[in-house]
C-alpha cells in the first residue's frame, strides 16, 4: 500500500473548482430549498476566486450544477459583455469546460444579476440569480435570527405596514427592484433585485430558479410552477415599470425593460436592456417566445 | 474604456487587470522572501484574518496584491476553501504553549511572571530617518537575562479558579472530529461557542478594533481589565495513521482574556485567540466576548452585530461590490419616484 494507490493523482483543485464536500452541501441545500419554495436555508458558502458580494453566492450554485455538458450564459443587468459578467463566464468555462452561450434560448444554466431575460424559460433550463441581500425583511428587522422566526411565525405584518406607510406617503408603493412576493402563499422572499417587470416571469414558470446570496449564506428556490405573488393589497394593484410603450433606439425592439440613456441636450434614449434580445433584432433574427408581447405580460 | 462595453467586456477586464499587475512588475521567489522576512507582524495579521497559517502563501498574496490586504486576503481563503481538511490537531491549552510573552495588567505579578517579550509599548515612536539619507538602521544585540523565563506558564484564570473568583465553565467534552467548523457550516445565532471563538480569530483587525473601542468607550456594558495576554507558540499535534501523536511544526498564537468585576459577585471573562502575533485585534475581540451576554440584539456588543460585521471578506466584498453597475434597480427605483412626483403634482390643493 502506497499513497498513490491511496489517492488520486494530484490536481490544482477539483472539478468546477468547488470540492466534493461543498458540491454536496450545495446539492442538498438546492433540494431542500426547492422542497420548502421561497425558505432561506442557510449554507456554509466557500470562499471562491471572486469576491464576497460579486456574485459568489450564483457562482457557487452553477458551479455545483455545471457538468462538461452544460451551456451557461451569464448576463449582469440583462448584458452578457457586462465585465462581471464575462469575467464570471471566463471562470465557470475555465474550471468546468462547459460551453458558454450569449442566447438565452440556447443556455442550460443561466446565471443573471438583477434581471430575468425576456425570452420564455423552459423546464429543461436552470435559472440562477445572483442576490446581495436574500432578507426581505431587512427594511423592517435587520437582526437575521430575529428576521428568521418572523418567517417561521409567518409574521409579515411590518412587511405589509411598510407598504402601506409608502402608499401613504407617496400616492404609491415606492419600493423599486426586489419587490417582495410570496412563495407558494408561504415564504415572503425577495426575488433578488430584479426590476418589478421581471417578478410576474417567475409566476408558475416553467423553469427552476435557484437564488443564492453567497456573503449572507442563504440559498432559497422556485421550483417550476409555483406561485409567486407580489405584496399587494387588493384595491392597488401591482404596477411593473412603465416601459410598455418604450422601444429601443438601436434594435427598434418594443416593448420591453429598457435601460435609459441621458443625452447630452437633456433628453434620454432608451436602449434594451436584454442586450442579446436586441442583437436578435438588429440581425433580425426571430426571437424564441417572449413573457411580454406589445408591452403587456402575456398570460 | 467603456464600463458596459458592446462585446468589448472580455477585452477590458483583460487590460485593466494588466495594469494593476504592472504597478508590481516582476514577482520573483526572492521579494516574496523579502516580504516573510521585514514584514513578520503584517504576515501574521493577514494569516490569522485568513486562518490559514502559510508564512510563504501569506508572503506571496501580499506580492501579488501589491499589499492590499483584503485582496491579498481573498486569495488566500479563495485558496485555502480549495484544500482537503487532513485532520484536527489536538486542543492547545494555555499552560504547555511556548510563550514568548505574557502579562497581565490586574496584578503586580502572577504565577509564572511578568514576562515583556518583544514588543514596541515602551519605545519612543521615532522614525529612522537617517536610513533615508544613506545611513543604516542597525537594532541593537539583545542581551542574555541572568535567569531565562520559563519557557511555558500556567493559565492565571486557573489561579482565579482556584479561589473561586471565576465560575470555570463547565466542560463539554467533544470528539476531536467533532469540532464545529464554521467554513463548512453555516453561522446561526445564538452561535455555538466554537463558532464565535472562530470568527473572533478569523475577524478583520481594523473592523473588531472599531467596534471594540466602541464598547472601550462606552457603548459596551463592562469596561474590560486584561487578566492575561499572551503571544506564544503552538505545537500543532497530529495522529499518524499507525496512532502515534506527533508535532506537525509550531504556529504562532495570540490570546487575550479580558475580565470584569461586575457581574453576580464573580469575575467575568472574554477571550480571543487567534493565529499570528496580533495583539490589538486579541484584546479588542475579548472585549467584545465579554460585552456579548444579554446585549440587545441590534447594539455594537450583540454578537451576531460584530460577528457578522468584522468578517472582512464579505464586509470588504460588499464595500467593493457598489462599484458594479446597478442601472436596473436604479432605473426601476426612478420608474416609481417620477410616477409619485407626477400624482404630488396632479392633486395638489391650491394654497
Amino acid at each position: 500500500m502506497s499513497l498513490d494507490t491511496l489517492t488520486r493523482p494530484w490536481k490544482a483543485f477539483s472539478y468546477g473548482f468547488l470540492d466534493a464536500s461543498a458540491k454536496r452541501e450545495m446539492r442538498r441545500k438546492i433540494l431542500k430549498a426547492i422542497a420548502v419554495p421561497g425558505c432561506q436555508m442557510p449554507y456554509a458558502s466557500r470562499e471562491v476566486p471572486i469576491a464576497r458580494g460579486w456574485g459568489t453566492g450564483g457562482l457557487q450554485a452553477t458551479l455545483t450544477l455545471v457538468h462538461p455538458g452544460s451551456v451557461v450564459k451569464v448576463i449582469d443587468q440583462g448584458a452578457d459583455d457586462s465585465v462581471n459578467a464575462a469575467s464570471i463566464r471566463r471562470f465557470i468555462a475555465r474550471v468546468s469546460g462547459a460551453a458558454t452561450t450569449l442566447d438565452t434560448l440556447e443556455a442550460t444554466i443561466l446565471q443573471s444579476r438583477h434581471r430575468v431575460p425576456e425570452e420564455k424559460l423552459r423546464s429543461d433550463q436552470v435559472l440562477v440569480l445572483q442576490v446581495p441581500n436574500p432578507e426581505p425583511l431587512r427594511p423592517v428587522e435587520p437582526n437575521m435570527s430575529v428576521a428568521r422566526q418572523m418567517h417561521a411565525d409567518a409574521d409579515y405584518g411590518r412587511m405589509w405596514l411598510q407598504l402601506y406607510e409608502q402608499i401613504v406617503r407617496s400616492g404609491r408603493v415606492m419600493q423599486g427592484a426586489s419587490y417582495p412576493s410570496l412563495v407558494n402563499g408561504r415564504h415572503v422572499m425577495t426575488p433578488s433585485p430584479i426590476p418589478r417587470w421581471d417578478v410576474p416571469k417567475l409566476n408558475m414558470a416553467e423553469h427552476l430558479t435557484i437564488l443564492s446570496a453567497g456573503r449572507e449564506k442563504r440559498l432559497f428556490a422556485v421550483p417550476p410552477f409555483t406561485r409567486v405573488e407580489p405584496l399587494v393589497f387588493d384595491d392597488v394593484p401591482y404596477r411593473v415599470e412603465e416601459h410598455g410603450a418604450l422601444s429601443c433606439h438601436r434594435s427598434g425592439a418594443l416593448g420591453f425593460f429598457m435601460n435609459e440613456i441621458p443625452q447630452e441636450d437633456g433628453t434620454a434614449r432608451y436602449e434594451i436592456s436584454d442586450s442579446q434580445l436586441g442583437v436578435k433584432h438588429l440581425d433580425g433574427e426571430a426571437p424564441g417566445e417572449t413573457w411580454y408581447r406589445d408591452g403587456e405580460f402575456a398570460t | 474604456m467603456a464600463y458596459v462595453a458592446t462585446r468589448g467586456g472580455e477585452r477590458a477586464i483583460e487590460q485593466a487587470e494588466r495594469l494593476y499587475r504592472a504597478q508590481m512588475g516582476e514577482i520573483t521567489p526572492a521579494r516574496v522572501a523579502e516580504i516573510e522576512r521585514a514584514l513578520p507582524h503584517l504576515i501574521d495579521r493577514v494569516m490569522g484574518e485568513a486562518s490559514l497559517y502559510a508564512p510563504d502563501l501569506a508572503a506571496l498574496a501580499l506580492a501579488q496584491s501589491g499589499g492590499d490586504l483584503y485582496e491579498a486576503l481573498l486569495l488566500l481563503r479563495a485558496w485555502r476553501s480549495t484544500q482537503p481538511r487532513l485532520q484536527t490537531a489536538a486542543p492547545v491549552t494555555q499552560e504547555v504553549t511556548l510563550t514568548h510573552r505574557r502579562i497581565s495588567a490586574a496584578f503586580k505579578d502572577i504565577p509564572g511572571g511578568q514576562i515583556l517579550g518583544p514588543t514596541l509599548d515602551y519605545s519612543h515612536r521615532l522614525l529612522a530617518t537617517e536610513v533615508l539619507e544613506g545611513a543604516r538602521f542597525v537594532p541593537a544585540p539583545v542581551e542574555k537575562a541572568a535567569r531565562p523565563a520559563p519557557a511555558c506558564h500556567p493559565s492565571l484564570a486557573d489561579w482565579q479558579k482556584a479561589q473561586g473568583l471565576v465560575e470555570a465553565p463547565a466542560l463539554a467534552p467533544v470528539a476531536r472530529d467533532a469540532i464545529p467548523d464554521l467554513t463548512k457550516e453555516p453561522l446561526l445565532f445564538p452561535a455555538k461557542r466554537a463558532h464565535t471563538l472562530q470568527s473572533l480569530a478569523r475577524a478583520d483587525t481594523g473592523g473588531m478594533l472599531a467596534l471594540g473601542y466602541s464598547a472601550m468607550r462606552g457603548y459596551g456594558n463592562a469596561h474590560p481589565t486584561v487578566n492575561e495576554l499572551r503571544l506564544s507558540e503552538a505545537e500543532v499535534i497530529v495522529r499518524h495513521p499507525d496512532g502515534t501523536e506527533f508535532s506537525a511544526g509550531r504556529v504562532k498564537t495570540s490570546q487575550a482574556e479580558v475580565v470584569t468585576t461586575k457581574g453576580e459577585g464573580k469575575l467575568r471573562l472574554g477571550f480571543c485567540a487567534t493565529l499570528g502575533w496580533n495583539e490589538v485585534k486579541t484584546i479588542a475581540g475579548a472585549t467584545l466576548d465579554l460585552n456579548a451576554p444579554g446585549a440587545p440584539k441590534g447594539s455594537p456588543v450583540n454578537e451576531e452585530f460584530f460577528l457578522y460585521h468584522t468578517e472582512p471578506v464579505e464586509s470588504s466584498g460588499f464595500c467593493i461590490h457598489f462599484k458594479l453597475p446597478h442601472y436596473v434597480t436604479f432605473q426601476s427605483s426612478l420608474d416609481a419616484l417620477r410616477d409619485a412626483k407626477k400624482r404630488r403634482e396632479t392633486t395638489e390643493e391650491p394654497a
